[in-house]
């Protein structure tokens, strides 16, 4: 039965397909045209299935062909798959709008654009195929053609100046990630008949305690790879630095929430984990990689690998709350466990718009000076209005100020990890206080990151020798960014819109409705409504939650945070009358100070300096003396190198310069990869042995090797 | 190079023949040394001018002399440079170096004689010589940003009356100009401090802090934002003129400054001032020292934001201001020193009246002293901070307090004793950390062998003249010193034919011991800033000029 | 730590009276010359001949100084024949040459007066009588008078020093740098006339030539208590002094 939902993925695939023999095929200009159109068709659609699947709340599902051997290809979107889908389409919206001024514009027609537009409509399908696909072959075979796309959109530009071995790194990666993805596969279908996911999860409920742990750690560190997990993401940084800034806002707003769905899938639908220590290993994962993210972020001054370090922070987050909902889930408190998963799913969609539209920024900055470096921009709100202010919004979203979005969803996250006083065991409250505060340091050290990145480039005066480049050239180049920075201010106004929607994915996975204990339904509760008692609605009513109830659908516009009997709310905030009420202040702030100083004249003049005939650049703070005690404060785990300090000189007291030179490597560089690397050297030097080129002794290891299999016949 | 790398300890004493036979085995031909006048003991003509560098390093390294500064003359026929050492005990060595007037360039000796560098960079930016090997010239008293390159205006045929206005000075901000900065990491940054001083009242000084964000890492001084020219202004005055310019140029040291140049005018005139006025004179010279310490006490306890000592030591130094003015009737001692001795006498009473004061001001100082030194959190931001250890303060010639605070136990008073000073008993203190809290050990101990020396003077006192005109002899020169409160201060004067002034070179201790600050404070934090500058104690108004 | 509290509080309240009352011990001011009555035309010149700075002016046969000229060199008090009568004075504050009059600040900033000082190359004694302003004996802020640091927040730009060529640039800046109402006082003989460095390649000869000023206070240096009189008389809590009752006023 064609339902809007099927309708309109039936479309999606149409139109795609479409759009790729079409970009194929043609020539001249009209490649660019066509991707510029189907994309943002199908982006359009993908929001559409999304949206009308969550809107009717029922999944849908339909068989592809059968493969012999591997079983029945089936289609299934079901309300975790939509939530994706739409933040996929979001993301793919903007980057569709984008396309055309970036291969034209920047690269001047050097790279074919049919190449790209190929590769980019292979992408979005590969993508929605592994967001719908409801077995394991069909999962896994679009899995790996997602990292090899992605791969070559990496490299899509090729000139001397780009690092393209940073594809290789990614590509090796995901191999590897790969690989352990499908060993988990396989032992979670060990029992099973066949491949799809319903089968899937019934066998799993006969796996043996170690099985559980063998597939959920070997499917964390496989989806850890794209999600960008330590100890697995110390490709990431390099790479999304590398990537082209067309493709970055894919790479960091699809490719990575695909890390969290496949973490998602595999642990809340297809194993339900019955202890409590895989809950445990994914708080404390997250919770780490989030704080070695936004350290590294706050001391880099190169936007793009500060922007993907930030990245790795807020995948941290996101799978710390995922944890924490395992956690719940597995001790029997249902209702935390589906207010974590709220707040994961919350952040994964936040995470999306404003990343995508930072790396945009970006985009745009290097376009127009030439430079990414934060010690060399500055004073770039003369120059780039427009972009100052969108940027801005990016910038306090990201940093979790309120009214917007980034605010909303680092509440849920830390509200959900205090709630943890319901559970028994003592050492596990310990832990989700330590991670609680793990996550709060990271939440101010984004303060600080983001305030330097903004001030560094858009205030102060001009630091470097770049001359600011004419605009841009395309459709509408300040839409999409706008579009996203108005959905990042409608996201975090509106949470009690946006969580009953996601509460009927968080629903079936969980077996408990978040929204009922966020979202107290205010504006349509009645007497007889048993969930709250009235005596309770009387105190919010005093305080005015109703207001708006008569002009406004929904259930209310407050988000709570229940508590005991004695305590029944421990929490409650609005943001979006905070965010009336902001305005209704600044407005009256605004007119006090017009009437009060009114008799006064200002006076523009020039900076006041201490009298020096002129405020040089030289003179002004830098990004690296902004953000230096933070190095200096965590100095053991950045752990320098060499510092290396010369002092030149012509006569003995007499200095010419000081020259500061300072190598660091990473902190998962240092404790994963160095030690894997050396002990992977050690092992194939070992092996090496074997092959010192006698003849004599090959045909001996062939022999030896007949022997041992002719004895395994035999015993079995 | 041989060094005598430990301190010179008061009582090593340098003999001149010695030192005489020495340069001749050395330099034969090179160098002329002959018997000298006019204040200094011991002349060096230099027969070979790329001698010079090797001739000074072996005086200040081999022989140990200190560096007292260069005097540049541009006189009828030609350019005289002259090199002051001092020879500790026996005297000044002048070594006298001298070019024809076409030609423009001098070998630099900033290589050995590292305190030599600043006097090279003022007499390229004031005359326009050219000092070969010199690492750094332009820049210093003429701010590149404001003065056009070629101005040299000590040079004779500028007027010294210029009309503010004349095209030719006209001057306008460079935009091209960037400051030279040293250290070289992306993200280093120069914070601007002054020349508006930012901490509330302040001499005009601007600073460059270059650093990464955590510690300063250099602090690059400009000075001379003060620079009043006043050796130029100078020319063709009579001398009682001058004597108002020695006073007004630094007017916290402005007894010890008119007290050289009054010294090296009774030179020339070989005048003997009577017995009262030489212990006048070391009784006034003496209050003004112990009035400059107090205050520079005061300043260190504000910089540390220690409030009640900071109070108290400023009433101190109020009173000692009010004892100051009832006494000889100026706060500052203006107008009391004249070549030929002291211009007023005074009564009994005013005697008693001074004592009172000064023992109640030594005896609080002693009080304040007592208990700074059990303040641990005044001490936490003065020790170890700022630190100059004795082989830099030997290599950079610092002078003063600075320096004695840094194992240099030089003092005028002792070494080359002037107006009296070879009777009198007293201490030099010193110390060897180097830090702040030495610089401050070193001003209480000084302020108290200063009251002792003014209880001497006026138990030395006998009734007689204070004062015996002076007859101006024309076409004399001489040198004056004094150990100011900062430190050593030397005047040089030169009359012309009628016996006004044609050449006056004062060669002041701040000088010397800012290039001595800039070279030694490294490294160091934000917040220590004002204190180092504070205990360091110099006046960028005795170093402009 | 509490030793430096009753240290404090036990060496009691020093402060002067000023301006509730006249201050009269000893050595607070130099005091000034003033107009003397010498016998005959003679020897008012020879007295003003004394003057190595022409600030005395011989009117018939008395011998009158200009106060803004005078660098307190001594020379007219003792240790030459012809001296002149000195006067314990130390309210001298005049308003600039070349102006009728000085409108004092609103009354807003009566007991609320923000200075900054600009030290614009002068020898180091004017500024030191400045900053003596701050300790306990003077303590302005008992008046309602303040340092800042930034001339954004000033309402009074108090400038030392004849401004030497180099400081020219940096003390406009400051006083572009002032909003409104804010007013100019020129204190020391250097900041009036330019004192023995006069008008120069490297110094303006006073404050004038830079900027418009508005209130002078001679003196070299003027003591403590003539810049508090300076202050008092900016926020109109005193009069200034007229000049030709300077010229004139005799003991």
């Amino acid at each position: 039965m064609l339902t809007w939902t099927g309708g309109a993925l039936g479309l999606f695939f149409i139109f795609c397909g479409c759009g790729l023999l079409l970009s194929a095929a043609a020539r001249g200009k009209y490649p660019m045209r066509v991707l510029v159109v189907c994309s943002t068709i199908c982006s359009i659609l993908m929001m559409l299935a999304a949206v009308a699947a969550l809107a009717t709340g029922r999944s849908f599902e339909t068989h592809l062909w059968n493969l012999e051997g591997l079983g029945r290809f089936t289609l299934r979107l079901d309300m975790l798959s939509a939530i994706f889908l739409f933040a996929a389409g979001l993301v793919y919206l903007p980057a569709s709008l984008f396309v055309r001024n970036f291969v034209e514009v920047r690269f001047g027609g050097r790279y074919p654009a049919r190449r790209y537009a190929v590769l980019h409509f292979a992408l979005m399908a590969s993508v929605v195929l592994i967001l719908t696909a409801s077995d394991a072959p069909l999962f896994l075979i679009s899995w790996e053609c997602m990292s090899i796309l992605c791969y070559f959109l990496m490299n899509y530009e090729q000139s001397p100046r780009t690092d393209t071995r940073a594809g290789y790194i990614m590509l090796g990666m995901s191999e590897a990630g790969f690989l352990a993805v499908v060993v988990a596969f396989l032992i979670l279908g060990r029992g099973s008949s066949d491949w799809s996911f319903s089968a899937l999860t019934a066998a799993a409920s006969h796996l043996s305690t170690g099985a559980v742990w063998g597939v959920f750690l070997l499917g964390f560190l496989g989806f850890g790879v794209k999600a960008g997990l330590v100890p697995v993401n110390f490709w990431l940084p390099r790479c999304y630095t590398a990537a082209p800034s067309i493709f970055v806002p894919v790479l960091a707003g699809v490719t990575l929430n695909l890390g969290f769905y496949g973490i998602l899938r595999l642990n809340t639908d297809l194993i339900s984990s019955r202890g409590l220590g895989t809950g445990l290993f994914a708080l404390i994962a997250g919770s780490i990689t989030a704080l070695v993210g936004i350290l590294y972020a706050t001391t880099e001054n190169d936007m793009k690998k500060m922007l993907a370090h930030s990245s790795i922070e807020n995948a941290g987050i996101v799978v710390a709350a995922i944890g924490a909902s395992l956690v719940f889930r597995a001790s029997g408190y249902a209702v935390p466990a589906a207010i974590a998963l709220t707040a994961a799913l919350y952040h994964m969609i936040n995470h999306s718009v404003y990343k995508t539209l930072l790396f945009q920024g970006v985009g745009d900055i290097e376009a127009a000076t030439g430079t990414r470096e934060m010690d060399r921009l500055g004073g770039l709100a003369h120059f780039l209005p427009a972009l100052s202010v969108v940027f801005l919004v990016g910038c306090l979203s990201i940093a979790a100020i309120p009214p917007f979005n980034g605010f909303v969803s680092e509440w849920l996250t830390l509200q959900c990890l205090l709630r943890s006083a319901v559970l028994l065991s003592p050492a596990v409250k310990i832990l989700f206080a330590l991670c609680g505060a793990c996550l709060a340091l990271t939440a101010a050290l984004a303060v600080t990151c983001f305030v330097k990145v903004y001030s560094m480039s858009f205030l102060g005066i001009r630091r470097g020798k770049w001359r600011p480049r004419g605009r841009q050239k395309g459709t509408w180049p300040q839409f999409p960014l706008a579009y996203l920075a108005i959905a990042c201010l409608l996201l975090g106004v509106l949470p009690t819109y946006v969580i009953p929607v996601l509460n009927r994915a968080v629903e079936p996975l969980v077996g408990a409705s978040a929204s009922s204990s966020l979202v107290p339904p205010f504006f349509t509760a009645t007497p007889a409504n048993q969930q709250l008692p009235p005596a309770f609605l009387e105190d919010f009513h005093n305080l005015g939650a109703q207001t708006g109830s008569s002009a406004l659908p929904g259930r209310g516009l407050v988000v709570l945070t229940r508590g005991s009997e004695q305590n029944p709310v421990i929490f409650a905030m609005s943001p979006s009358y905070s965010v009336v009420a902001l305005a209704i202040f600044l407005f009256a702030t605004w007119i006090i100070v017009v009437r009060s100083t009114r008799k006064r004249s200002v006076v523009r003049k020039e900076l006041w300096a201490g009298g020096i005939p002129r405020l040089l650049p030289e003179m002004t703070y830098t990004a690296t003396g902004f953000s230096n005690p933070v190095r200096v404060v965590f100095q053991a785990i950045f752990r320098p190198n060499i510092v290396e300090d010369t002092r030149e000189t012509v006569a003995v007291h007499f200095r010419t310069a000081i020259l500061r030179r300072r190598d660091e490597t990473h902190l998962v560089d240092r404790l994963f990869l160095h030690p894997v690397g050396e002990a992977a050297s050690w092992f194939a030097t070992l092996l090496a042995r074997m092959h010192h080129g006698r003849l004599n002794a090959y045909v001996a290891y062939t022999l030896a090797f007949l022997i041992i299999i002719l004895l395994l016949f035999r015993i079995s | 190079m041989t060094m005598m790398g430990s301190p010179l300890i008061p009582s090593e004493r340098i003999e001149l023949d010695a030192l005489t036979a020495a340069v001749q085995e050395r330099f034969r031909a090179a160098v002329s040394p002959s018997r000298g006048d006019n204040g200094a003991a011991l002349c060096m003509l230099m027969n070979e001018s790329g001698a010079l560098p090797a001739l000074c390093r072996f005086l200040f390294w081999d022989m140990g002399c200190s560096f007292g500064g260069v005097i540049v003359e541009e006189l009828s026929r030609n350019w005289q440079l002259s090199y002051v050492f001092l020879a500790a005990g026996s005297g000044w060595i002048n070594v006298i170096l001298e070019l024809p007037l076409g030609a423009n360039s001098v070998p630099s000796i900033s290589a050995e004689v590292h305190a030599a560098d600043w006097f090279e960079r003022e007499a390229e930016d004031l005359f326009g010589l050219q000092f070969e090997g010199h690492p750094r010239l332009g820049d210093f008293i003429l701010h590149d940003q404001i003065w056009p390159e070629g101005v040299a205006p000590h040079r004779k045929p500028q007027r010294k009356s210029v009309d503010v206005h004349q095209t030719h000075f006209r001057r306008r901000p460079n935009p091209e100009w960037r400051p030279l900065l040293v250290v070289q990491d992306p993200g280093s940054f120069a914070m601007p401090v002054g020349p508006v001083y930012e901490g509330g009242i302040g001499e005009a000084l601007h600073f460059l802090l270059e650093t990464v964000g955590e510690d300063v890492l250099r602090a690059v001084p400009r000075l001379f934002y003060k620079f009043r020219a006043v050796e130029k202004i100078a020319e063709g005055k009579s001398v009682s003129d001058v004597l108002l310019l020695a006073e007004r140029f630094a007017a916290t040291s402005s007894f010890a400054h008119s007290l050289a140049f009054s010294l090296a005018v009774e030179r020339i005139c070989d005048l003997e001032v009577p017995v009262r006025a030489t212990h006048l004179r070391v009784l006034l010279a003496e209050l003004e020292r112990l009035r400059h310490h107090t205050g520079a006490i005061t300043g260190i306890c504000e910089s540390t934001a220690l409030a009640v000592a900071a109070s108290q030591a400023a009433i101190v130094e109020e009173q000692l201001l009010r004892a100051s003015c009832q006494f000889a009737g100026h706060r500052y001692l203006f107008g009391l020193n004249t070549p030929g001795g002291v211009r007023r006498d005074f009564a009994n009473e005013d005697f008693h009246n001074l004592v009172t004061a000064v023992d109640h001001a030594v005896e609080d100082l002693r009080v304040l002293e007592d208990r700074l030194r059990f303040t641990s959190s005044f001490l936490d931001r003065l020790e170890d901070v700022g630190v100059v250890d004795p082989d830099k303060a030997r290599d950079l010639n610092l002078v003063g307090p600075v320096g004695r605070a840094s194992g240099r136990a030089h003092d005028l008073r002792r070494e080359c004793p002037y107006g009296g000073y070879d009777k009198y008993e007293f201490e030099i203190p010193r110390e060897v950390e180097g830090d702040g809290y030495a610089r401050l050990r070193v001003l209480f101990r000084e302020a108290q062998e200063s009251a002792g020396l003014i209880h001497q003077a006026i138990q030395r006192l006998q009734p007689g003249p204070v004062f015996a005109p002076c007859e101006i002899h024309p076409s004399g020169m001489a040198l004056g010193w004094a150990e100011a409160p900062i430190g050593a201060t030397l005047h040089w004067i030169r009359l012309d034919d009628s016996g006004l002034v044609e050449r006056y070179r004062a060669i002041t201790p701040s000088f010397n011991n800012w290039l001595g600050f800039h070279a030694a404070v490294e490294d160091f934090a934000f917040q220590d800033f004002p204190i180092i500058l504070a205990t360091f104690g110099l006046s960028a108004t005795e170093c402009d000029r | 730590m509490s030793f430096w509290f009753w240290h404090g509080l036990k060496k009691g309240v020093r402060t002067t009276r000023y301006p509730r009352g006249r201050e009269s011990a000893w050595g607070v001011s130099p005091g000034r010359p003033v107009t003397t009555e010498f016998g005959s035309s003679e020897d008012a010149s020879r007295a003003a001949a004394n003057c190595p700075v022409d600030a005395i002016i011989a009117r018939g046969s008395s011998a009158c100084v200009e106060l803004e000229r005078c660098i307190y060199c001594q020379r007219c008090h003792f240790g030459s024949s012809h001296v002149l009568e000195w006067k314990p004075d130390y309210e001298w504050t005049m308003v600039a040459s070349g102006r009728e009059k000085c409108e004092p600040l609103p009354d807003a900033y009566r007991r609320s007066l923000h200075v900054i000082v600009v030290d614009a190359g002068d020898c180091g004694a004017c500024l030191h009588e400045v900053k003596q302003l701050n300790n306990p004996l003077y303590n302005m802020h008992r008046l309602g008078f303040f340092f800042t640091a930034t001339p954004r927040t000033a309402d009074v730009l108090l400038v030392v020093g004849p401004v030497s060529e180099n400081m020219r640039v940096p003390l406009v800046k400051t006083y572009e740098a002032m909003p409104d109402p804010k007013r100019v006082l020129a204190v020391g003989t250097c900041a009036i006339t330019g004192g023995v460095f006069g008008r120069t390649f490297m110094s303006a000869g006073g404050v004038a030539s830079v900027l418009p000023v508005d209130l002078e206070v001679p003196g070299d240096p003027p003591p403590p208590l003539a810049v508090l009189h300076g202050l008092l008389v900016v926020t109109g809590r005193k009069p200034p002094v007229p000049r030709d009752s300077l010229l004139e006023r005799s003991l």
